[in-house]
């Protein structure tokens, strides 16, 4: 049901067919366009916090007094402090905007396959029932591909990121991901490093 | 005329089969490296300097020339396609042509900014023969004054690239600025928001933010969109049509003319120039509140701009002999080791190599053209990849970039913060365009302000009595109005109705075409 | 007095004389401020008898700065003459670490003590951002190789100003009225030329109104357009300018006259006892013995003979300015404290 809509070549390339995964359904609760989307009052107090946080740190700056200066250092920082206070309070007032899901919903497909099949069915990327946790896994995962960055080299982390995310994500061509997920890391480090002179990391590899 | 003659020896130069193969390799190689993230025309100049080398010189400057259109190019091609804007002078192609590539219209996008950056070129090399002796008391006419001035009319921008909630617009463009100040001040050599981080002292890298908001927070998105995210199936023939060519035709020439004079001012460049040219043509457009959402216009002038501006910025290089862009500043690195001096004898002393390189940038930039249009299909596949494949790589492409810029792992950890960030902004209607704006021109503006100031021992006055500085500001003031009235307007009215926040406010990626059906207040 | 003393540049000759390219480890002379480098040659001369070191892997030169930037075309030119000559059987990568004035890149070095195959290359920030705070490592964490060569400071004024002499542009600074540019920010490369020549000629450093722009080039077009009245960069940045007469140098800072601008009279002839060279050169971790020392010393005396760096070092403006490691540690630990007492008279230390 859930890829029917897709054109033919599509659904080839990622077909989520075989194996029985669960389609994303809206009962979850959270629609992934409504994850992460806060109320203006919300923000408000978020930004406004920043810019008292900020404000506290441009009056705690140090002034320069070895040559006169007309415009200390602080100075356009105390001032952008106060613009962001000011905005956070205007921000903090603004109504919610009713329509908010709906407006998501046509704005976040996108233009070719809205008429075909707006919002329903359609399968998203990944596993995870609840959006929210998907986009943490995900930046999770970035983290760690970052964190591997330098120890591992770039050719393994890379390659070991590349290769896990896009089983992760559910393309189900695993010969193609390993040839990729292999052979591009290494295309690049030698395009890089031996064509640019610009050296990524090799971690214990031997090159 | 002499002029004439002139140039058609630079051409003479500049046509033989072996200095066409130079040009051919150059932009190749260009293309390629100004694809990659990170790696724009100044890196990609730096690092062939080494193959450059021990050619023979007009041979070499003739490649390099290539390597730099090709690798504005570039930029533009990952600017459209991944929303990873490879180069700065770049990121305001982003805002139209990423929609564009969204709706299907990929082909079309990367044709028009190839046509639109081959019109700009021209017109900057056109204008870089005619009147660049004269160019040169323009260029030096810019001090720390008018520049402060020139970056406040740039920041007007903020309101029109706001969208239609102007506090969160705002909101986005003050954080910008923020963003801008963080590092070593470089008036006081005083540390502003570094956490003493050593990391920080240089301040946050451009680039990095751009990739973060624009890349990494798309990513995300297209993560938990539902659909199979294709609208990336069909990428549309890269043909235009007449009427299409029309539409476009005033707005690149106007950029174009716009782009090259702010190039030639040494102190703004290729990104400032593509961001006024942008923010002009959403002004004057009668279409202008379709900008951001994939408006072919809105590719082109930044394209012809960002062009237009690259060839204007070798005026104070040719002309003074100083570097106007980091970029020029290498490729005067570049002709220091070929044995060539730029500099105001060079048009005297040399005028052999001075139309040599005018007329190599000219066979470089019709190569490009010609060469790209037939590959423009091939670049676009990669839209048919499925997201699933695409998702990671385009997080290793940002990942690739940042740490060939900086080779930094602290400066991933940041892609990844301003990655989430941008996803939060996306998700409650914070347009990323003032953000980006602010950054640029934030920094910019207050360095050059206190530069300004410290001459005039702190007269403020200073930015009224200067005739250049005082005009910008008038047009600034005036480009606010509609603005200001508009807002008085909607308060009026009701309120600032924060309606269908991704609708229009969004200038990074709205890909419906139910703009017009859908923007709830009278725009433009 | 304001001096920098031992910067006897040799001009025009370099790769002459045999003695400077002779690795003489007279501790004594090298004074304490080397003290890695002295643990490092006591245990060195025993070892060494065996024969010399030589590197066993490629060599890493980091440049602490963005590709395309001084130190980098510093880096990539001499890997690629060290590669070109045949002087290095190793391979040689340059690797940029930028951020933080260099400050990111010293950290890198400083993490491999006692690794001797990773070079940096070096120049007056080494000293001067660790005096501002800004650095957790200074030149004493590191072991000096060579210094290869300078550059000087020019003083430049408008060719219709009425300032012919720099002690008149001396007087016009300590007005305050009157406003100098320089490429680099406060208390950075050009500030410390100035305010050091100043001292130098008598008037109050800390008066001159100093505009920090972001490279020579945005202050000499700034000088151009008049918005100010002078400007202090690299010679080799306003070689350009001097040529064309849009500009009018009242002084450099070398100790003898430079051939490429050799109508330039020097601040010393002016009886301004000052001189400041914008010296380049090459370091490695700290803890490196002296069999590994003696081996880059000689490696980069070498570069040096060979034409090929003759010509590139000719076109970057470069003048050869070798000295060994003990003769580079001896002038870095000088040259820091010469330049803390120009940064303390102007107030910034």
């Amino acid at each position: 049901m859930s890829d029917r809509t897709t054109t033919p070549n599509e659904a080839a390339a990622e077909t989520v067919r075989s194996r029985p995964r669960r389609p994303w359904r809206p009962r979850a609760g959270v629609t992934p366009e409504q994850a992460f989307r806060f109320s203006p009052r919300t923000m408000g107090t978020a930004v406004g916090l920043f810019a008292i946080g900020y404000l506290v740190l441009a009056f705690q700056m140090p002034d320069y007094t070895a040559v006169s200066v007309p415009v200390q250092p602080s100075t356009l920082p105390r001032w952008l402090g106060v613009v962001l206070l000011v905005l956070a309070v205007l921000l903090f007032f603004q109504r919610a905007p009713v329509d908010e899901a709906a407006a998501a919903d046509s704005t976040s497909t996108d233009g070719t396959s809205t008429d075909a099949d707006p919002a329903q069915d359609a399968a998203r990327l990944g596993r995870l029932a609840d959006p929210r946790l998907e986009i943490g896994l995900f930046v999770g995962a970035l983290v760690a591909y970052v964190a591997l960055f330098e120890p591992l080299g770039f050719v393994l982390a890379t390659a070991l990121y590349l290769g896990s995310m896009t089983w992760y994500l559910g393309y189900r061509r695993h010969l193609v991901t390993a040839t990729v997920a292999l052979s591009l890391p290494f295309a690049l480090y030698a395009a890089m490093t031996w064509g640019l002179g610009v050296v990524l990391p090799s971690g214990p590899l031997p090159f | 005329m002499g002029m004439l003659d002139q140039l058609l020896h630079g051409f003479s130069i500049a046509l033989t089969p072996q200095n066409l193969l130079f040009v051919l390799i150059g932009v190749l190689a260009g293309t390629v490296i100004g694809i990659l993230p990170g790696l724009g025309p100044m890196s990609a100049i730096a690092l062939m300097i080494p193959i450059a080398y021990g050619m023979e010189p007009t041979s070499a400057i003739i490649m390099l020339a290539g390597v730099y259109y090709g690798a504005i190019f570039g930029g533009s091609t990952s600017s459209i396609l991944l929303n990873a804007p490879g180069v700065a002078g770049t990121v305001a192609t982003s805002f139209d042509g990423y929609p564009m590539a969204l709706r299907g219209r990929a082909g079309k996008a990367l044709a028009i900014a190839a046509i639109s950056s081959f019109v700009g070129g021209t017109i900057g090399v056109v204008g870089l023969m005619a009147i660049a002796p004269g160019l040169a008391s323009f260029a030096v006419s810019f001090g720390p004054t008018e520049y402060f001035a020139l970056m406040v009319l740039g920041l007007t921008a903020v309101v029109s690239l706001g969208g239609n909630n102007l506090v969160k617009g705002l909101i986005s463009a003050v954080v910008g600025v923020m963003t801008a100040l963080v590092g070593i001040d470089s008036q006081t050599a005083i540390v502003r928001y570094t956490f003493d981080l050593p990391e920080l002292y240089e301040g946050v890298e451009f680039l990095i933010v751009a990739l973060g908001v624009f890349a990494l927070a798309e990513v995300l998105v297209m993560l938990n969109r539902r659909g199979q995210g294709g609208a990336r199936k069909g990428v549309t023939s890269l043909r235009l049509s007449g009427r299409e060519l029309g539409r476009i035709a005033p707005p690149t020439l106007r950029s174009s003319v716009l782009g090259f004079f702010t190039g030639v001012l040494p102190g703004a460049g290729a990104t400032v120039a593509s961001f006024l040219s942008y923010s002009m043509e959403k002004k004057i457009a009668r279409d202008g509140d379709t900008f951001g959402q994939g408006n072919p216009k809105g590719v082109a002038a930044p394209e012809a701009a960002n062009n237009a501006a690259a060839v204007g910025s070798f005026v104070p290089l040719m002309t003074l002999g100083v570097p106007g862009s980091g970029t020029t500043a290498i490729l005067l690195g570049a002709l220091l080791v070929l044995g060539v001096t730029p500099g105001p004898t060079m048009l005297a002393d040399n005028p052999d190599m001075f139309w040599g390189v005018v007329a190599s940038m000219y066979v470089g930039s019709v190569v490009l053209l010609v060469l790209n249009l037939p590959l423009i299909p091939v670049f676009a596949k990669v839209l048919n990849t499925p997201r699933a494949v695409l998702v990671p790589l385009v997080v290793v492409f940002c990942v690739v970039g940042v740490y060939g810029l900086s080779f930094s792992v602290f400066d991933l950890g940041l892609l990844a913060a301003f990655g989430a960030v941008g996803f939060l902004m996306r998700r409650n209607g914070f347009p990323a365009a003032p953000l980006i704006l602010g950054l640029i021109l934030g920094g910019l503006m207050e360095t050059n302000m206190r530069r300004a100031l410290q001459i005039s021992g702190g007269d403020w006055g200073v930015f009224a009595s200067e005739p250049i500085s005082a005009g910008l500001l008038a047009v600034a003031l005036l480009s606010l109005l509609p603005a200001l009235v508009r807002a008085v307007r909607g308060l009026r009215r009701g309120r600032v109705g924060p309606s269908s926040p991704e609708a229009a406010t969004d200038a990074g990626a709205v890909p419906d075409g139910g703009s017009e059906d859908q923007a709830p207040t009278p725009r433009g | 007095m304001l001096r920098m003393t031992k910067t006897h540049v040799s001009p025009g000759t370099p790769g002459s004389g045999p003695a400077r390219r002779t690795p003489g480890f007279r501790a004594a002379a090298v004074g304490a401020a080397l003290p890695l480098v002295l643990a490092a040659c006591g245990s060195g001369s025993g070892t060494a008898e065996d024969g010399t070191w030589a590197p066993t892997e490629a060599i890493e030169i980091t440049a602490p700065a963005a590709t395309g930037g001084g130190w980098d075309t510093l880096a990539r030119t001499g890997a690629r003459l060290l590669e070109e000559e045949g002087l290095v059987d190793q391979s040689v990568q340059v690797v940029n670490k930028p951020g933080a004035g260099g400050a990111i890149g010293w950290a890198y070095v400083a993490g491999h003590g006692g690794d001797p195959h990773k070079l940096f290359v070096t120049s007056p920030p080494v000293l001067l951002v660790p005096m501002a705070g800004n650095s957790d490592h200074d030149h004493e964490d590191f072991t000096p190789i060579a210094r290869l060569a300078t550059d000087y400071m020019v003083y430049l004024v408008p060719a219709d100003s009425d300032v012919e002499t720099f002690d008149e542009l001396a007087a016009q600074a300590e007005s305050g009225e009157f406003s100098v540019g320089g490429g680099s920010g406060p208390g950075s490369m050009d500030h410390v030329a100035l305010a050091g020549a100043l001292t130098a000629a008598g008037t109050d450093p800390a008066s001159a109104n100093y505009i920090p722009f972001d490279g020579g080039g945005e202050a000499m077009t700034s000088l151009l357009g008049g918005h100010v009245d002078a400007a202090v960069v690299g010679t080799g940045e306003a070689l350009g300018m001097l040529e064309s007469g849009d500009m009018r140098a009242v002084g450099i800072s070398s100790p003898e006259r430079v051939e490429a601008v050799s109508d330039v009279p020097t601040l010393v002839e002016q009886d301004v006892d000052f001189t400041f060279d914008i010296w380049r050169g090459v370091m490695a971790p700290g803890d490196l013995d002296g069999a590994q020392v003696a081996y880059y010393e000689e490696l980069f005396a070498e570069l040096m003979d060979t034409e090929a760096w003759q010509e590139e070092s000719a076109r970057l403006g470069w003048t050869d300015a070798y000295q060994d490691s003990e003769e580079f540690g001896a002038f870095l630990d000088d040259t820091r404290d010469e330049y803390a007492e120009i940064l303390t008279e102007v107030g910034l230390q």
